[in-house]
């Protein structure tokens, strides 16, 4: 139903899709469908597309198409699939170990301030629940999350740093992230995890998919060298290697 | 050709590196998986380099920026350098840019004096093996792949170069007339950009975009260039959170600092800020050239405008190829066109 999305022009070689008037789970699931179905469509020119939380970028060569004909192409594609196409993929869960605060997530001091939060209750929240896979985005591939159920969302840094380390745990607006290579950024860093997110010789090079989920653990500073190195898609729960990383209460 | 005897392959060595890496157009298709395009950052002065050494316009090829460079072939090779004005040599004598030339077994090519713009394109007939992530050679500074070349590097060569050197004189051989990218400005570049998707948050401060010339910061890279201006920045007015969302590259964000940011080719596939314009695809090429400290304006195109300039300019690029395959095809030079 073309009521719920918009499409606006965004350069000469990309437009993005928004979808409106439906609620956030709704809103992703619309935009990934879609992204899903262009890929199957193969449009000539078509060579990139980025479904998000509520929007999907798709990019193209202008000079093999235009914005008529994929505007045209995400109006059918997105009449066809409805209002709610429903859940992909089944999904899987990463449990993933975190040391939290110290070296390793300097500002979770920061953010307990602006939340009214002591240090534990953040840990708590952030490590509390399941946080469903958005997208892979910036930089690398990261998976991006919703957040954990803080009270009010998280500032970013007023200043961004210009180097964050991998594995990094980090927050912002209603959103978290695991950094998976060093590069700048300006979320706030609750702590990191000694697991290896990414691999250059995966192909994809994540193991984890929009809709995964990712539950945090939080360890000592002692264990770090326990997991240091071990492959995030060793984290996934049913693997047989798996369930040696964490130890659960 | 008689050289698969030695079971040896011809190479390229590197004798002066400067700051050089293989590279191609990019690693297309793989935002959902949120990795960035990057790949030669003025596009068409890479496609056009390939294009006049009959390879696909694909390839790998050699992206010079900013210092001299200098290699040695140990085959004939036939060659095309494209970019920014530099002084090219081969054996201290000067070849053209923008038309192909052959190098003898052991003669020096030298690109020096890069200037004006920032990056040269070195395209060879048949180009080089180099190793491929995702579909793609070029390098990506956050995944840690493409290494920069460094002297003594040995690129090994895909095909060699018949003889082709007029044998009594020195008139060149080749008249191709290739499309050279736009003027390389002494002082102010213009940028073409489009309406953003987020212009109306800007209110009446988006016209500032079109104000003062802006300086380009030396923390600019093939991730985003950084934007300094004497006049007043453009300011967003709504104050809403905003979700990540995917941006394009040539995104023209304005986070709360005193710069704008201008995303290119590396850019990660999410951000956060507003974008309040878009420079285009011929834009684009032309940002990949300008040096830091160098002044541009924007200037704003409709985007039909902008996609006939596109069009045109590719369509120049396809009437060179035609050029080429029948040049090639009399001289007899094989034509690479599968990459």
């Amino acid at each position: 139903m073309t009521g719920h999305l918009t499409v606006k022009d965004c350069g000469d070689s990309a437009v993005v899709a928004r979808a409106v008037g439906l609620d956030q789970e709704a809103a992703w699931r619309l935009v990934h469908t879609l992204a899903d179905a262009l890929d199957a469509v193969h449009l000539p020119g078509v060579h990139g597309l980025v479904p998000a939380y509520d929007a999907l970028l798709v990019e193209f060569d202008c000079a093999d198409t235009g914005h008529e004909t994929v505007r045209r192409l995400l109006w059918h594609e997105a009449a066809r699939l409805g209002v709610d196409p429903g859940p992909t993929a089944a999904p899987r869960r990463f449990v993933v170990p975190v040391v939290y605060g110290g070296e390793h997530g300097p500002d979770l001091p920061v953010v307990a301030a602006q939340l009214g939060l002591t240090e534990g209750e953040v840990v708590a929240l952030h490590s509390g629940s399941d946080l469903t896979v958005r997208c892979l985005g910036a930089p690398a591939g990261a998976p991006m999350t919703d957040g954990p159920p803080f009270p009010v969302p998280v500032p970013r840094l007023a200043s961004p740093r210009t180097r964050v380390d991998p594995g990094s745990v980090a927050v912002a607006g209603r959103q978290a992230v695991i950094c998976p290579m060093p590069s700048p950024g300006g979320w706030p860093l609750l702590g990191r995890t000694p697991v290896r997110v990414l691999d250059l010789h995966a192909d994809p090079l994540t193991p984890y998919r929009p809709g995964d989920t990712f539950r945090f653990v939080p360890i000592g500073a002692e264990r770090w060298g326990e997991f240091a190195g071990v492959s995030l898609a060793e984290c996934a729960e049913g693997r047989a290697d798996g369930p040696r990383l964490v130890r659960h209460g | 050709m008689a050289r698969g005897w030695s079971g040896m392959a011809d190479t390229l060595t590197v004798r002066t590196p400067g700051h050089t890496t293989v590279q191609d157009l990019g690693r297309t298709g793989r935002s959902r998986h949120g990795l960035p395009a990057n790949g030669a950052l003025d596009q068409h002065s890479a496609r056009v380099a390939n294009i006049l050494c009959g390879n696909d316009e694909r390839a790998p090829l050699l992206e010079l920026t900013a210092l001299d460079f200098a290699c040695v072939p140990s085959a004939d090779i036939l060659v095309a350098v494209t970019g920014a004005p530099a002084d090219v040599t081969v054996s201290a004598a000067p070849r053209p840019q923008w038309e192909p030339f052959v190098v003898r077994a052991g003669e020096p090519l030298r690109v020096a004096g890069i200037r004006q713009g920032l990056r040269v394109y070195l395209a060879v007939l048949g180009s080089v093996e180099t190793e491929y992530l995702q579909g793609s050679c070029a390098p990506d500074t956050v995944l840690g792949f493409g290494p920069a070349l460094r002297a003594g590097d040995e690129l090994t060569l895909r095909a060699s170069c018949p003889p082709l050197d007029h044998p009594y004189s020195r008139i060149p051989l080749f008249r191709l007339a290739a499309p050279a990218a736009a003027a390389f400005p002494a002082t102010t570049w213009t940028i073409d950009v489009t309406d953003g998707p987020d212009r109306a948050e800007f209110g009446d401060t988006a016209s500032r975009l079109f104000g003062a010339p802006f300086t380009v910061s030396p923390r600019s890279n093939h991730i985003g260039l950084r934007l300094g201006s004497e006049g007043r920045l453009p300011r967003r007015t709504d104050t809403g959170e905003v979700l990540s969302r995917g941006v394009p590259i040539g995104a023209v964000e304005v986070p709360a600092g005193d710069e704008l940011l201008v995303l290119h080719r590396g850019r990660g596939v999410t951000a956060g800020y507003p974008v309040l314009a878009v420079v285009t695809a011929t834009g684009l090429s032309a940002l990949g050239q300008v040096r830091p400290g160098q002044a541009l304006r924007f200037r704003h195109r409709t985007l039909d405008e902008a996609v006939t300039a596109y069009r045109a300019q590719r369509a120049a690029v396809d009437a060179l190829r035609a050029r080429v395959r029948t040049a090639f095809d009399t001289l007899r030079i094989p034509v690479h066109a599968g990459g």
